[in-house]
């Protein structure tokens, strides 16, 4: 076959078919907030690292599913999360990314958490201190003590990282979890770790696009560095990759030879000699968690990915990176280089793989041809089996109750639809 | 101790600051990198409020940098045209053969040839915002970039790139 029909383009490919999702998925908006509803306010997201709220009082903020998240570290020293919105009119509580609660607003007072509109007051627990002339205006008819923030469920774990989930009553994280951070969790745990590096990117492309990027390795042919770094060096083809419950997904590790990056051999060769607790020199574990965290220990950094889809076709992604808390200026000078000169945003690697799903999502448009998009590769669980792929959206199809390669039940109309035709058709006629 | 700079020094050091936005603009890295002095620093920074601290997010010596510029032809670097604007500000003397200045930088992004070329092809919008922070050093008569810090008030830089500011 030289090219192909319409019909051709959305048939199945490969003998037997080969599995595949409809590219629908990723570009279609009731699609979207059907995984705003049954998947993103209904998972633990990774949303900080602990080191961003060290001091207490210490506030961090973020979004979840549209929804606006503040992280308060209380004087009692625990992590607490709420919706950053007052319960009087709605307004934005606190509008800083990050800060300290000591410091008094323009219109509220030290330790406090203040509405800017009308100055309603909360403590770090989340609970209401003082609304102005609340007598004269509310008499008896309310009470502090009947507003309070909107808490959210909020664990510190796997490393110091703090996770919340939008659900009142969400499973345990070690439970949401189950054995997913065996491999990577004696690394982060050993020691406590601390944040040296944080950028974001609003990408044009569907979170699950960005997802699959950090899931899939075979994509290395587009990086130079990863390609003579990793896929031409022993040991990359016996990666593994392991899948647990919840769409969760690990590769094994190999020693990255970073020597063969030709810049390398400039100034670094002989300097990349810093690791991880409990890591092999220069060894490289990756850590897929649904639906859009991923954790990348390489040599000496951790890099940590996360999303927060804004739309069908538009992402951002936060990008951390992570050393020891007791490193000493040298080390944590190291580390940073180690880690901006792949993945900073001038790096060798991170520019390239967001073109490559900024290229993809123009591939796939809202209203274009669909298209079957392939993750058909098995190899053994190997690190270029498309096996945490097909586990992901295994996982995406249980939780939205609809299949990624049949998003519409099209298909199984069709299938249904001959089934009828065939029920219909009276015994003994013709073909 | 610095002092102001004569208007003579603040010519002949704006002159290698408009020279080296050319030089980049037109990816002519060799000449580029000839406007440089044997020691040349060259870093990328950033202040995060998100995390409150202070980033680096490039940092290379002399011959770090020759060797990335050497290696663009092995990665997809995106194809848009840069547009650096630069104004000089602060030229401080620090002897007679070191200087110093800060000036403001806007970088402006043209797309070409990478991502929806047939739609985007040809517009421009603001890429980042910064200060450049360079030392000079006179080296046989000529004024030579012994260090530039680059510092970035933008932090969000979309796809990232394997260039530099």
């Amino acid at each position: 076959m030289t090219s192909q029909t319409s019909r051709q383009w959305r048939q199945s490919l490969g003998s037997p078919a080969l599995p595949f999702v409809d590219s629908r998925i990723y570009t279609e908006r009731d699609i979207f907030d059907d995984e705003l509803h049954k998947i993103w306010r209904k998972s633990w997201l990774l949303v900080a690292h602990e080191s961003e709220l060290h001091e207490p009082l210490d506030f961090r903020t973020t979004t979840i599913a549209r929804e606006p998240v503040a992280l308060v570290r209380g004087e009692d020293n625990v992590v607490r999360a709420f919706l950053n919105v007052c319960p009087h009119r709605g307004t934005l509580l606190l509008r800083e990314p990050a800060g300290n609660l000591r410091q008094a607003s323009p219109s509220g007072s030290p330790k406090r958490i203040t509405c800017m509109f009308h100055a309603w007051q909360f403590d770090a627990k989340g609970q209401c201190l003082s609304i102005p002339r609340r007598n004269a205006g509310y008499q008896e008819r309310l009470q502090c003590s009947d507003v309070s923030l909107h808490q959210l469920p909020c664990e510190v774990g796997y490393g110091g990282f703090v996770w919340v989930h939008l659900d009142a009553n969400p499973v345990p994280l070690r439970e949401a979890m189950g054995e997913a951070f065996s491999a990577l969790g004696p690394h982060l745990e050993a020691e406590p770790l601390e944040v040296f590096h944080h950028h974001k990117a609003i990408v044009h492309t569907n979170y699950k696009l960005w997802h699959e990027t950090n899931s899939e390795f075979y994509h290395d042919y587009m990086h130079h560095f990863n390609r003579v770094t990793g896929m031409q060096q022993a040991g990359y083809h016996d990666r593994r990759y392991e899948a647990f419950p919840g769409g969760h997904a690990t590769v094994s590790s190999m020693e990255v030879k970073y020597t063969a990056y030709e810049h390398e051999q400039v100034n670094l060769a002989d300097e990349r000699d810093l690791s991880f607790p409990l890591l092999e020199r220069n060894g490289w574990k990756l850590l897929d968690l649904f639906p859009g965290i991923t954790l990348n220990l390489r040599g000496s950094a951790l890099r940590v990915d996360t999303a927060t889809p804004l739309s069908e076709d538009r992402v951002l992604i936060e990008f951390r990176g992570l050393g020891l808390k007791r490193d000493s200026e040298a080390e944590r000078e190291r580390r940073v280089r180690d880690h901006n000169t792949i993945w900073g945003p001038f790096g060798r690697n991170l520019p390239e793989d967001l073109l490559g799903v900024t290229s993809q999502a123009l591939g796939m448009r809202p209203g274009s041809e669909a298209l079957h998009v392939l993750q058909g590769r098995r190899e053994d669980s190997r690190v270029h089996d498309e096996v945490g792929l097909r586990h992901y959206y295994s996982e995406w199809s249980r939780r939205l109750g609809r299949s990624a390669s049949d998003p519409y039940g099209e298909a199984a109309e069709a299938r249904s639809g001959t089934a009828q035709e065939l029920l219909a058709r009276p015994l003994g006629a013709a073909e | 101790m610095s002092t102001p700079a004569t208007a003579e020094l603040r010519a002949q050091l704006t002159h290698v600051v408009a020279r080296s936005a050319r030089l980049l603009d037109e990816r002519r890295f060799g000449e580029w990198i000839d406007l440089t002095a044997p020691e040349f620093r060259y870093r990328i920074q950033a202040y995060s409020p998100d995390i409150r601290r202070e980033m680096t997010w490039l940092d290379h010596d002399r011959a770090g940098m020759l060797a990335l510029i050497e290696l663009l032809p092995k990665h997809h670097v995106d194809g848009a045209d840069l547009l650096r604007q630069i104004s000089v500000g602060e030229v401080s003397s620090e002897s007679a053969s070191e200087a110093s200045s800060v000036s403001s930088l806007s970088i402006f992004y043209t797309a070409r040839d990478i991502g929806d070329s047939h739609v985007d092809g040809g517009s421009s919008r603001l890429f980042v915002v910064g200060r450049y922070h360079d030392r000079f050093r006179l080296e046989a008569g000529e004024w030579r970039l012994s260090e530039r810090s680059v510092r970035l008030q933008t932090r969000q830089l979309g796809v990232g790139s394997h260039l530099f500011p």
